[in-house]
């Protein structure tokens, strides 16, 4: 990460700090990504154990879309000061 | 205590029952890159309908099926004529009937079997869903195409009796697992 190269003023605690509030938001982000793919795609009707292809395809399309707007959304909040509504 | 211990069950642990739980959590493992281009390539279409076409044909010709379906059939329509061959030059003309038709039933049914695997793969992976739909299609598309000779009338009638077929198939096979 950026923030353990710049000099002074960022302290082992603050890097610390950082960098478990990133893990924290990870983490956050796996878990509500697969549980909105898992639940938009899946059939609660196990029928095998095996994901079939339908199911793989809408995977593979929700992981997709649903990282791609986070990333619009998190440039979208990092660069405006206000929102833009 | 009961919804902890459910809750910090990983998925490869087994809860134990009364006794005290040794917790071996195993971290979960992502899939490698060899594995993942392993399963990628049966989720090709052409891949699956190649494999199933050839599997028609081993399951046809390696069981038997071929030999009998080519005995049955040959034997309704085989011109006995005994006074041209003897009774040995009859047989191998016979065996050899057989298995002309043998083969070209094979073939028919090699390409239905791809056909069918083909536009059910296409079709599932268009609609990103695991349906009936699919197979209604695909059965259609099938029968459509393997009696398109008889005009319009009858790629109908062989597109609607294929996907009844394929249907009355798939349910019974999902009854059973």
């Amino acid at each position: 990460m950026a923030a353990n190269n710049t000099p002074a003023g960022i302290n082992k605690e603050q890097a610390f700090g950082m960098a478990e509030t990133e893990m924290e938001y990870r983490v956050e982000l796996f878990n509500r990504l697969t549980q909105t793919c898992f639940n938009k795609c899946v059939d609660k009707r196990y029928k095998e154990s095996e994901l079939n292809m339908g199911e793989n395809t809408c995977i593979d399309r929700c992981v997709s879309k649903y990282w791609q707007v986070n990333g619009i959304i998190g440039q979208m909040l990092n660069a405006g000061g206000q929102p833009p509504m | 205590m009961a919804a902890s211990n459910s809750e910090n069950d990983s998925k490869n642990e087994i809860p134990s029952s009364s006794e005290a739980e040794q917790p071996q959590f195993q971290a979960i493992r992502m899939p490698t890159m060899e594995e993942i281009r392993a399963q990628e390539v049966w989720n090709n279409c052409a891949v699956r309908s190649v494999v199933s076409g050839v599997m028609v044909v081993v399951i046809f010709a390696g069981g038997g099926l071929g030999f009998f379906m080519g005995m049955f059939l040959g034997a309704l329509d085989n011109p006995i004529m005994q006074d041209e061959m003897t009774g040995r030059q009859q047989f191998v003309y016979n065996v050899k009937q057989m298995g002309r038709r043998s083969l070209s039933s094979a073939k028919a049914f090699a390409v239905m079997g791809l056909v069918f695997s083909a536009v059910e793969c296409v079709v599932e992976k268009a609609r990103a869903k695991h349906d009936t739909t699919n197979t209604v299609v695909a059965g259609c598309v099938t029968g459509g195409t393997m009696s398109a000779r008889g005009g319009p009338k009858a790629a109908c009638a062989g597109c609607a009796g294929f996907a009844a077929f394929s249907v009355l198939i798939e349910k019974f096979f999902d009854r059973h697992t």
